[in-house]
């Protein structure tokens, strides 16, 4: 059955009993060996809410996904969902990974219905179903060999959502796909939010692909949340808009943020002079080790006004120092 | 569309591997005719042909290949069946590795013809002595290879499974078993061709019947083209097994791309 009206299949999604799991972190926390990579975590995602989760690599995001799916224990802290343990909800627990994992040795079809109870005749009419949602109906009896990168992925989403998920745990699973494959299949898992109504969890690198399908971004570092803003944008979100844009641009100023905190390669100091250009301008920041020039172009400085005075922190890219000798 | 030029080029490029055996088998033939070649060295092709249809005529021939048959493959079964079943314990549950898999690398290193003599001392020469030799040498090849190909199975689709709900049994049938076939099919192959090594060895010790009683007992009256006989009925039962082997990899293994083409 394909429903278009969103709200309808939401209502039924709920009544059902199939709709978004309520999930509630407290102080998790999580070693590998000694080293520590989530720091007493807190989180509470609404049932039904689209929460992206952004952070670079190592940042311990992925390892939050685990942890949610059950597939790491707990060093410390507590999952609950719905207000009980983790583990009575371990089958409305589903886990999309950034390759599809199909098993090369079962067809499409069988790889979709794989794990699930009933009959023969019954799995296979799910399954069907489920890849029709996909829009792979016609591919149910080839080799996953025979699919291309993004169509494996959604034979991956369809395996997941045959078992009616009501947390759907995304790890990056568009990262390895072209521009615009990812962008239809980001359409795709937007519209198959809509319709089941899950909670779903999106660890991503891309912060467009945040903006785009979350109603929450959040950011992770060093195993902590240190930035967590709602998606107030009507969907569907057109990629190009103006207030997609800012919020883009954001996020990203924010996660560059981290970056500058590495206490590497960066000057503190306090703006002296500003020499505005035609195409290039001047900033003079008088730092501990001296008068520093920094060139800046005209354009950046007028979206991201400095004034005299002000304490900045001038950072360098480690893959842009160049040392030459004085002579 | 192709010419009839073309289809003659096609042709010719389809005979020329078959240009030196048969080139091979003209000479000899000529060579045994004109008396170069003492048939008492090499017999002559037709007389091998004829050899081997007075043979089959009388039935003989067959009783040969059944019974040689039937010990290659009651040996391949016993010691094929060992090494699979204890291949997937140890390939499986860590505990029973470490009990089983040290005694049983030492032991593959002994060839299994050095045992011909403890063989005989305990076995004597009967039928039993051939079928344990077979079924060790056979043994190792399935085992490892299927060792092997459990612990390769890649993690990512068991943690798939597991978080999909599927453990034990399915967990195996779905993911580890599939897995593991095609490293399981490359022991089985090589075990069928050491098959046929120890078959024939087997056979020479000592034997009342089968393709190597049938050789043994031509040399003794120097009957040249029935122990050439044989020896190319084991070369032609050798080349049955693998394309049996072949067939079941193309089969089972149809997924993989390496194998679906011809």
């Amino acid at each position: 059955m394909q429903i278009d009206n969103p709200e309808l299949a939401q209502v039924g999604a709920v009544r059902d009993g199939s709709g978004g799991l309520d999930v509630e972190i407290r102080g998790l926390v999580k070693y590998f060996g000694e080293r520590q990579v989530l720091h007493g975590l807190d989180l509470s995602i609404p049932a039904g809410e689209f929460v992206a989760i952004v952070g670079r690599s190592g940042c311990g995001k992925s390892t939050l996904l685990r942890q949610l799916a059950g597939l790491d224990s707990l060093s410390g802290g507590a999952i609950g969902f719905d207000g009980k343990a983790r583990e009575t909800f371990g089958d409305q627990v589903r886990i999309m990974y950034q390759e599809a994992r199909l098993l090369p040795w079962r067809t499409v079809i069988q790889n979709v219905a794989l794990g699930l109870p009933g009959s023969r005749a019954q799995v296979r009419a799910q399954a069907e179903e489920a890849l029709a949602q996909v829009g792979l109906a016609d591919r149910a009896d080839e080799w996953p060999s025979r699919l291309s990168g993004g169509q494996r992925q959604r034979v991956a989403l369809a395996r997941a959502l045959i078992h009616r998920p009501r947390l759907l745990l995304l790890d990056e699973p568009l990262g390895a796909l072209d521009a615009l494959t990812r962008i239809e299949m980001q359409r795709l898992i937007e519209q198959i939010w809509h319709q089941h109504a899950f909670t779903a969890l999106l660890v991503t690198h891309d912060v467009a692909e945040a903006v785009a399908l979350a109603d929450r971004i959040l950011l992770i570092e060093e195993g902590r949340i240190t930035f967590d803003e709602p998606v107030d944008l009507p969907r569907p979100r057109e990629h190009g808009e103006a207030r997609f844009a800012a919020l883009e641009s954001r996020v990203l100023k924010r996660l560059m943020t981290v970056d500058a905190l590495n206490p590497r390669n960066q000057l503190r100091g306090r703006v002296t002079e500003i020499v505005i250009g035609k195409v290039l301008s001047e900033v003079l920041v008088m730092t501990p080790a001296g008068v520093l020039s920094a060139a800046v172009p005209t354009s950046t400085l007028s979206e991201f006004p400095l004034e005299l005075g002000a304490d900045v922190l001038a950072v360098f890219k480690s893959n842009q120092v160049v040392l030459a000798t004085s002579d | 569309m192709t010419s009839p030029i073309d289809a003659l080029r096609n042709g010719a490029k389809g005979l020329l591997p078959w240009l030196v055996p048969i080139a091979i088998l003209v000479v000899w033939e000529l060579s045994a005719l004109f008396g170069w070649l003492s048939t008492r060295i090499l017999p002559e092709p037709l007389a091998v042909l004829k050899a081997g249809w007075t043979l089959a005529l009388s039935g003989e021939l067959w009783t040969h290949i059944r019974v040689s048959a039937g010990r290659a493959l009651a040996g391949f079964a016993i010691g094929g069946g060992l090494g699979l079943v204890l291949g997937l314990l140890t390939g499986s549950f860590r505990k029973v590795e470490i009990a089983l898999d040290t005694t049983l690398q030492m032991i593959r290193n002994i060839p299994p013809l050095a045992l011909i003599p403890l063989v005989i001392l305990w076995f004597g020469i009967d039928e039993v002595a051939k079928l344990f030799l077979i079924s060790f040498g056979v043994f190792f090849a399935v085992y490892i290879n299927t060792f092997h190909g459990i612990r390769s199975v890649d993690p990512a689709l068991i943690e798939m499974g597991r978080s999909y709900g599927l453990s034990g049994w399915p967990l195996y049938r779905e993911v580890i078993l599939p897995g593991a076939l095609a490293s399981i099919l490359v022991g089985v192959r090589y075990a069928l061709g050491f098959m046929w090594v120890i078959l024939i060895v087997a056979e020479t010790i000592s034997a009342q019947a089968g393709i190597g009683y049938m050789t043994m007992n031509a040399r003794e009256f120097l009957q040249t083209d029935v122990v050439l006989l044989g020896i190319l009925l084991y070369a032609l039962l050798g080349k049955l097994a693998d394309v049996a082997a072949r067939l079941l990899e193309r089969r089972w293994l149809r997924w993989n791309g390496a194998y679906s083409a011809a």
